[in-house]
């Protein structure tokens, strides 16, 4: 009961926010505030309390009767809704103020009040038609979104690239429930594991979910929307908005039944979006580009956990596939607030310095301390550096795999590739945010404009400090977020029901709380130490250099040449130079570029092979009367023979 | 409780006093090949010292970070190793999983060095960290790989239950698998050339330049404690000292550890450092025969 109390409270507030925050913006985020609040309550309840939360109403839209339900895995993805939209209305206070944009802020809180809604209505609906309703619903409100800033024109493109991509994925989707509702006929949704002939169903849902998700080679609307669309916006959509495409497959692959090879398509799927994407991120020179191509890598392991719990759910309910699931579950949420995190940062740089090019920013962290600790610490936790969050998520999915090896059962075979993807991804995350965080951050400034940083406000610091500390939270204690968890991991699959959680978790948070207080305790004695012996400020050694400037540092396209060229056949990076040559060189540049080379060399070749056939059909249609009289001519003579034909 | 404990401080003793041992050794190795006398084994220990009453020269870019992060990173370096067993004395804290924790916080101890080496906007300290993070995802597929063979062939995801029992076909592979893995994680030829203090080439030594005083003597003491994890590693990865009694394990630990050290020594008199675009191709070759001891521990029984 409560738990509807907290969900209509949740949807009065963000209704009215929809209607009132136009005007008043105070006022707005008050209401948002109080239905992020109610979103977490709900999801609280249902996650810390006995049985889920289901209601089914006479009233129909459309044709069909509501039905909205609330169980373990639903509440944890509503959770990160209620947490990650509740940070960032507060951050877009500041960040994408109405003074700045007078035309645009109005605009973007309607929308940010009716993404949430919508999200929460995907979450909670229980009934096929009304799930595609509210999904194309957050599909618009994403899109307006993206161009809040509509004025630019690589704005405009990522938001109908966006829109395309979103609409082939929900045609997918339509397809799937509307086979669905036929095939079992009801549009009601729910568990339905008995149906075997549901199964080849899964590839549909896969597709359709896989588009938002940015499974590989799925993703290409993702970079350029997240990098052009407002900050706060790329968080909430790197955070949660691809979840949902996630929670999608996830939620299905758990009500149907699925085909035999699911599991092992889904974790090989998984396997090379985590090292793709990765590889990509690492070639970027776009910060938010960066930080959505590793939005991608993290999908991957997503999926790589839930491709093997799908294996080990066909494998008699094995335990490792428990394990798998619960290392994915917890890393939806550690990935969804550790990129809000990172991508409340790049805002903070961008509303700073005005530019997302690594490469002309540096030596940003003594003007912007808050936001150059904030992003080390977002950096560290995405990379799954213990004691932090995403260490505590990928050792899960790892233990997991390892079981699945260990056991040396066929599905070894699908788990240790996984094992070994992960980890090159792995280090290639490392090498990603060691390179933006000292790009943007250490040395000296490139330019001017990242000379004349400064610090973001206290709006825009707050939500940061509160994502970092949730971060830190689940690192240093992971046994208080296990309950919630293994509610997820039993509503997904009733065998795995067992609330206790994996013995070595209680271990694993003591080292994490013992390892923060030793970095703690041995940064702050080896500083005294330094200090005590006497502190000097001297140049750069440099190797002599009497008069180092920032351009002599190590660029973002320097530093990752060398694995770029590794996976070179993919990213295709287009390099052009001109070496400096004689005594007196007058001109030399070098120019490198990294394309989107999946939608370059693919999707756009494909796209205008369609065009081209279709333009020529059109030559057929050219307003001349008489070859039209001609066609009808020649196409009831076809009919009358084709007839004459049929009746000998 | 009690013998626990001092089992722990004896662990403790070794890593944080002896590690320095080793590169004296290596030093003293590439001395008597090459016909000199050679600094002191103990110059490290010298060395240490003398730093550590040192003053500091800061750049004047460096942040903070450019303290924290050498001693975030030497803790990490010192509970990754904290977690090996050394001969008959197990790893605490132990747990499933533990292996993991240690190539996380090998993963972060590489974070910190690198930040701090690039606080100082120097192109050599940038071209240093490049190298490193790159060469870092080829180690660790091979690290990964090896991990992978060993806990297969023993069924176990602990240290402690998967060190000290392999033995075989698959040992002689992983031997050279992980022993290309040490020289190449702890920055030796031929990846890298210790010695060199002013070569475009290097990777290690690059990303020290600037440090001085106490921090340096914490990078220092923090790569001696690595050089001897890999090394303890790869030993109890190869030889069966479970199936020893304590001391004649802990000799034969003890023994191997020398032999490795002389053999780094060695490695590092009779060969030249590789050109870089070489590098990959000989840490691919190291996961390959870490990946063949995989597939051999996959084929074997069980133990």
């Amino acid at each position: 009961m409560n738990i509807a109390i907290s969900l209509v409270c949740a949807a009065l507030a963000l209704g009215g926010g929809m209607v009132l925050g136009k005007r008043r913006p105070g006022l707005w985020l008050g209401l948002t505030l109080a239905g992020a609040a109610a979103i977490l309550a709900a999801s609280l309840l249902v996650l810390c309390g006995p049985s889920d939360w289901e209601w089914r109403s006479r009233i129909a839209i459309g044709g069909e009767p509501l039905h909205l339900r609330l169980d373990g895995l639903s509440a944890l993805f509503l959770a990160l809704l209620g947490a990650v939209g509740g940070l960032g209305a507060i951050y877009s206070r500041e960040y994408w103020a109405d003074d700045h944009h007078a035309d645009s802020a109005p605009r973007g809180r309607l929308w940010w009040s009716a993404i949430m809604l919508s999200m929460g209505s995907v979450l909670v609906c229980s009934n096929g038609l009304h799930f595609l309703i509210a999904w194309e619903v957050f599909a618009l409100c994403c899109f307006y979104l993206i161009t809040l800033d509509r004025g630019r024109a690589e704005v405009r493109a990522a938001g109908w690239l966006y829109l395309a991509s979103s609409h082939a994925g929900t045609l997918c989707l339509f397809g799937f429930f509307a086979t669905l509702a036929a095939r079992t006929g009801s549009w009601d949704l729910g568990p339905m594991r008995e149906h075997a002939n549901l199964a080849p169903l899964f590839w549909l849902a896969l597709c359709g979910f896989g588009v938002k998700a940015g499974l590989f080679p799925l993703y290409i609307w993702l970079p350029s929307a997240h990098a052009n669309a407002p900050s706060h916006v790329s968080a909430l959509m790197s955070g949660v908005a691809i979840k949902m495409g996630v929670y999608g497959v996830i939620r299905f692959g758990g009500w149907l039944p699925v085909p035999a090879a699911a599991g092992w398509i889904v974790i090989g799927l998984g396997s090379a979006t985590a090292l793709l994407g990765i590889a990509f991120a690492f070639a970027q020179v776009d910060l938010k580009r960066l930080l959505a191509y590793c939005s991608v890598e993290n999908i991957g392991i997503i999926t790589v956990g839930f491709g093997g719990a799908l294996l080990g759910a066909s494998h008699a309910d094995a335990p490792w596939g428990r394990v798998l699931l619960a290392g994915a579950l917890l890393h939806v949420w550690c990935h969804g607030l550790s990129k809000a995190l990172l991508f409340m940062c790049a805002g903070s740089l961008l509303h700073s310095t005005g530019t997302r090019e690594m490469t002309r920013l540096g030596g940003l962290w003594r003007s912007m301390p808050w936001t150059a600790a904030l992003f080390a610490f977002g950096s560290a936790a995405i990379c799954g550096l213990p004691p932090l969050n995403g260490f505590v998520s990928e050792w899960v999915v790892y233990l997991g795999l390892f079981g699945a090896a260990v056991g040396r059962g066929t599905s070894g075979w699908a788990a240790m590739p996984a094992v070994l993807t992960l980890a090159v991804a792995g280090a290639l995350a490392l090498a990603s945010f060691i390179k933006a965080g000292a790009v943007i951050f250490l040395g000296a400034p490139r330019t001017e404009a990242a000379r004349n940083g400064r610090e973001s406000g206290a709006l825009m610091r707050g939500p940061m400090l509160a994502a970092a500390a949730i971060c830190a939270a689940i690192g240093l204690a992971p046994l208080l977020f296990w309950p919630a968890i293994a509610r997820g991991v039993g509503a997904w699959n009733p065998a795995w029901a067992a609330p206790e959680a994996p013995a070595p978790l209680l271990a694993l948070g003591t080292v994490n709380v013992g390892l923060a207080a030793l970095f703690l305790a041995a940064g702050a004695w080896l500083a005294r130490r330094a200090a005590a012996n006497g502190l000097r400020r001297g140049l750069t050694w440099d190797c002599g250099f009497a008069a180092p400037t920032g351009r002599m540092q190590y660029s973002s396209a320097s530093f990752s040449r060398t694995t770029t060229d590794w996976f070179g056949w993919i990213i295709r990076p287009e390099r052009s130079q001109q070496r400096p040559r004689g005594p007196f060189p007058a001109q030399s540049h070098r120019i490198e570029r990294i394309p989107e080379a999946v939608l370059e060399r693919v999707y756009t070749p494909a796209a205008s092979a369609v065009l081209r056939l279709a333009t020529s059909a059109r030559r057929l249609q050219h307003g001349r009367l008489q070859f039209y009289i001609v066609y009808v001519a020649a196409g009831l003579a076809a009919l009358a023979i084709i007839t004459f034909m049929g009746r000998i | 409780m009690i013998t626990s404990t001092l089992e722990f401080f004896l662990r403790l003793s070794v890593w944080l006093l002896a590690a320095p041992l080793f590169p004296g050794i290596i030093n003293k190795v590439k001395a008597w090949v090459a016909g000199r006398r050679g600094p002191p084994v103990l110059q490290l220990y010298f060395d240490l010292a003398r730093l550590w009453r040192k003053g500091v020269v800061l750049s004047t870019l460096a942040s903070p970070g450019f303290i924290a992060g050498p001693a975030v990173a030497w803790i990490a370096i010192l509970g990754a190793a904290l977690l090996v067993p050394l001969g008959p004395i197990a790893g605490s804290p132990s747990f499933r999983g533990d292996v993991l924790l240690l190539v996380y916080l090998l993963a972060a101890a590489r974070f910190c060095t690198t930040w701090a080496a690039l606080e100082t906007g120097s192109a050599f300290e940038g071209m240093g960290s490049a190298r490193e993070v790159s060469y870092a995802v080829l180690t660790e597929a091979a690290l990964i790989t090896a991990i992978l063979a060993l806990s297969v062939q023993t069924g176990s995801i602990t240290l402690n239950g998967m060190l000290g029992l392999s033995t075989g076909a698959g040992a002689v592979l992983l031997a050279a698998g992980l022993f290309t893995v040490l020289l190449s994680e702890n920055c030796r030829v031929p990846f890298d050339d210790p010695n060199t203090h002013l070569e475009l080439t290097m990777i290690h030594e690059a990303m020290a330049l600037d440090h001085s005083g106490p921090p340096f003597a914490v990078v220092l003491h923090g790569a001696s404690m690595k050089l001897l994890l890999f090394m303890v590693l790869l030993s109890e990865a190869v030889l069966p000292l479970s199936r020893l009694a304590p001391l004649a394990a802990s000799m034969a630990l003890i023994s191997a550890v020398a032999i490795l050290t002389v053999g780094v020594g060695l490695v590092e008199s009779l060969l030249a450092r590789f050109a870089f675009r070489r590098v990959p191709l000989l840490l691919t070759t190291a996961f390959l025969m870490c990946l063949f001891a995989l597939l051999l521990a996959w084929k074997g029984d069980t133990q």
